[in-house]
């Protein structure tokens, strides 16, 4: 009979079971980025987005966006780009075709400026009675186009179509909400500040419910999320100064980094981005500068 | 003649265990067979623990003498021989008060007071006896102003008291425990709790507000229940549409369909009369995150009546509380406090609405901002400001934030670390030891 195999492979499975359970995800400093080429120093950097061979960096405190040229992850070139339109620009993304955009905080709207550095106009929310009423307070796009919106006066999250269509409407539960994120499936987060607490909402759901418990104990006062694409959501700690790791279960996955002045350590961190060579960077604001951590397991 | 049956019954009845008993019967039965428990000898029952505490027969001349006091049951909380807790008590002191009050606060409730909760029956009730209603330590009022003194003060000072607080004191409308009902400790949420006294289907009622139908409306968001200098017992500061009682600058008019509908949401409904305000606020490059997200300016302030100036929600940092709890907990923790922070004042530093730079600091220069409470360059050598780059990290310059805390920390001077060396050392490497 084929009993006695097939137990000694279910042992086995189970002995080797705990070897092939995935590491907590560990931060390692790689350097930092302080300037454009030239002598522009950044100034309360607040985001950060990753493209393919670049990175680019919401310079708010000066009123610009740069582009920093990677090699191995680490910046190699920097462009400058600075538009009229764009007076405070916080939360960055791209999407598929390299296009990056930019919240503007001032503005209250969602800008799209072309690889190239050109201003490619604001982001028209359809499909809504009021349009001109909506403030996006934080969003993420993907890549056709299709963007996940949080609205702070009606207190909703809006899913766009790349067309900017709204085709589907979340109402926020109770919270300070400051970030959404959305997956490829259709799951959208949110995230509730003061709570602590990471909400979800699968592709038919109507209505948010929560992924985490409260996690005061580890994350003080989150400003953002990032949804790595491996399982794993990228929460930065604005209050808490460090990154809070969930997985997409809502496990608790780890708390990386501290507060403080020199690399390796964060000061107010506002947004992260995760670059194709797995390097998690970090708009580290209250230190005027972007964080470059290689992720390791 | 007795059958076998009878004596079968008897037998398995006598041998059946006994009913378990709750704790609280268990333990009445217990103190009511002091003498036997401790095997008394006869008489001594009652008598025996006041040859050593001569001194209960004064406190039992007090005019409400706790229960067991009062039947001699001292072991109904004390144990004669040894014990565990202090004063020989039998258990816990809240676990002993339990045995027989184990119903003070609902096993629901929405509020609780914290000194149940958090310190035991002794900070309000005396165990033994008292001058006061319900062995309480004080007079009713004079105790609950051992905390909230600020209420019964100002209930005292007002040209417009509330009669119940007046004739039956605060428990006439709280539970001092807990309560199931409402928040606050009431013993019935509001309106409810208003209505027991204020009829509201009354003419006088429906003109003092307006014909408008407020009977199901939070009575508390005009009126001080507290008592009150402003006619009508309003709340100190009243928002001026409602002093001029022009109900109909925000609500539809009495008597229409949804007449306590306003005619638009904050902030649209707010600029119509705080245009140049809202302007300021939205002109700056960051605005604080309550103004721009649902109801807005009525996030932070009250649209009709508040104790506080500006129409507070509650205090400063009550209001900033909600959603800055862990700053404000932080600083309450620490063991170097900033004393605006414990003052509750939140916008010495920060400016609720908008500000240009990061933290909504008041101040654009942040060692300026500091400068405005600490004469440091009287009293400091040490390098700061915009000249001086900050050795740790070349994109800052040296601030009072590079070495100190603005919420507190658990080490002096609100520095981040044990050691006032351990800070310095982290830019004059050279000295680490």
């Amino acid at each position: 009979m084929n009993r006695i195999p097939l137990a000694l492979a279910a042992l086995a499975a189970l002995l080797l079971a705990p070897a092939v359970r995935a590491d907590p995800l560990t931060l390692r400093s790689r350097g930092a980025i302080y300037q454009d080429d030239a002598t522009g120093a950044l100034r309360d950097p607040e985001g950060v987005a990753c493209a393919e061979g670049a990175l680019w960096v919401a310079d708010t405190g000066n009123a610009r966006l740069v582009k920093f040229g990677l090699q191995s992850g680490l910046p190699v070139s920097a462009t400058v780009v600075k538009h009229a339109e764009l007076q405070q620009p916080t939360a960055l993304g791209v999407d598929g075709k390299g296009t990056v955009w930019v919240l503007d905080r001032k503005a209250r709207k969602i800008g799209r400026v072309n690889p190239d550095g050109a201003f490619a106009g604001w982001l028209e929310v359809k499909g809504v009675e009021t349009p001109a009423a909506i403030v996006p307070l934080a969003f993420k796009v993907d890549a056709a186009g299709g963007v996940v919106l949080l609205d702070g006066p009606s207190r909703k999250v809006l899913v766009l179509n790349p067309t900017g269509l709204v085709v589907r409407t979340l109402p926020l539960p109770p919270g300070d909400f400051v970030d959404v994120a959305g997956e490829a499936g259709g799951t959208i987060y949110a995230v509730d500040a003061t709570g602590s607490v990471v909400w979800s909402a699968e592709k038919a759901a109507t209505a948010f419910k929560p992924l985490t418990k409260g996690m005061k104990d580890v994350l003080v006062f989150p400003s953002s999320i990032t949804d790595t694409g491996k399982g794993v959501l990228v929460l930065a700690d604005k209050h808490g100064h460090g990154i809070v790791l969930v997985g997409v279960d809502g496990t608790f996955q780890g708390r990386q980094l501290d507060m403080g002045w020199n690399e390796g350590v964060v000061y107010y961190p506002t947004q992260t981005c995760l670059g194709a060579g797995s390097d998690l960077y970090v708009a580290d604001r209250g230190n005027n500068r972007v964080q470059v951590f290689a992720t390791q397991r | 003649m007795i059958s076998a049956n009878t004596i079968l019954l008897l037998a398995l009845a006598l041998a059946a265990p006994a009913p378990k008993s709750t704790p609280s019967t268990a333990t009445k039965a217990v103190t009511g067979s002091q003498a036997a428990r401790f095997k008394l000898k006869p008489g001594a029952a009652g008598q025996v623990c006041l040859e050593c505490h001569g001194d209960f027969d004064q406190i039992m001349k007090r005019g409400f003498v706790h229960t067991p006091v009062k039947s001699r049951d001292c072991a109904g909380c004390h144990n004669p021989h040894a014990s565990n807790h202090a004063k020989l008590l039998s258990a816990e002191p809240a676990q002993v008060c339990h045995t027989c009050h184990a119903g003070v606060v609902p096993a629901n409730a929405r509020s609780t007071h914290a000194p149940v909760k958090e310190k035991g029956c002794l900070t309000c009730h005396d165990a033994h006896a008292s001058a006061n209603k319900f062995v309480l330590q004080k007079p009713e009022k004079e105790l609950c102003a051992s905390c909230h003194k600020g209420i019964l003060e100002g209930a005292a000072a007002a040209k417009y008291k509330h009669k119940p607080l007046e004739t039956t004191g605060c428990g006439a409308c709280h539970d001092p425990h807990g309560s199931a009902a409402s928040d606050s400790l009431l013993k019935v949420a509001v309106p409810a709790l208003c209505v027991n006294c204020h009829k509201t289907n009354t003419p006088i009622f429906a003109k003092q507000h307006m014909n408008y139908p407020v009977g199901k409306s939070d009575c508390t968001s005009c009126h001080d229940p507290h008592g009150s200098s402003k006619k009508g017992m309003l709340l100190d500061k009243v928002h001026a549409p409602v002093a001029r009682m022009m109900c109909t600058q925000c609500h539809e008019q009495p008597g229409t369909p949804n007449a306590l509908a306003v005619k638009q949401g904050a902030p649209g409904l707010c600029r119509g009369c705080h245009a140049q305000k809202l302007n300021a606020i939205l002109e700056k490059n960051r605005v604080h995150q309550p103004v721009l997200e649902g109801k807005s300016c009525l996030n932070c302030h009250g649209p009709h009546a508040s104790k506080r100036a500006g129409l507070l929600r509650g205090t400063t940092i009550s209001v900033c509380g909600n959603c800055h709890a862990d700053t404000i907990r932080r600083n309450e923790k620490a063991g170097s406090k900033h004393k605006p922070v414990a003052d509750g004042d939140c916008s010495g530093c920060h400016d609720p609405h908008s500000a240009s730079g990061a933290l909504l600091l008041a101040s654009p220069d942040r060692v300026q901002g500091c400068g405005k409470c600490h004469e440091w360059t009287t009293h400091s050598s040490h390098p700061l400001g915009a000249k001086f780059v900050d050795p740790r990290n070349k994109n800052l310059k040296m601030e009072c934030l590079s070495c100190h805390r603005a919420h507190g920390t658990e080490f002096a001077k609100l520095m981040p670390y044990a050691k006032q060396t351990d800070m310095c050392v982290k830019c004059h490497e050279s000295y680490r030891r």
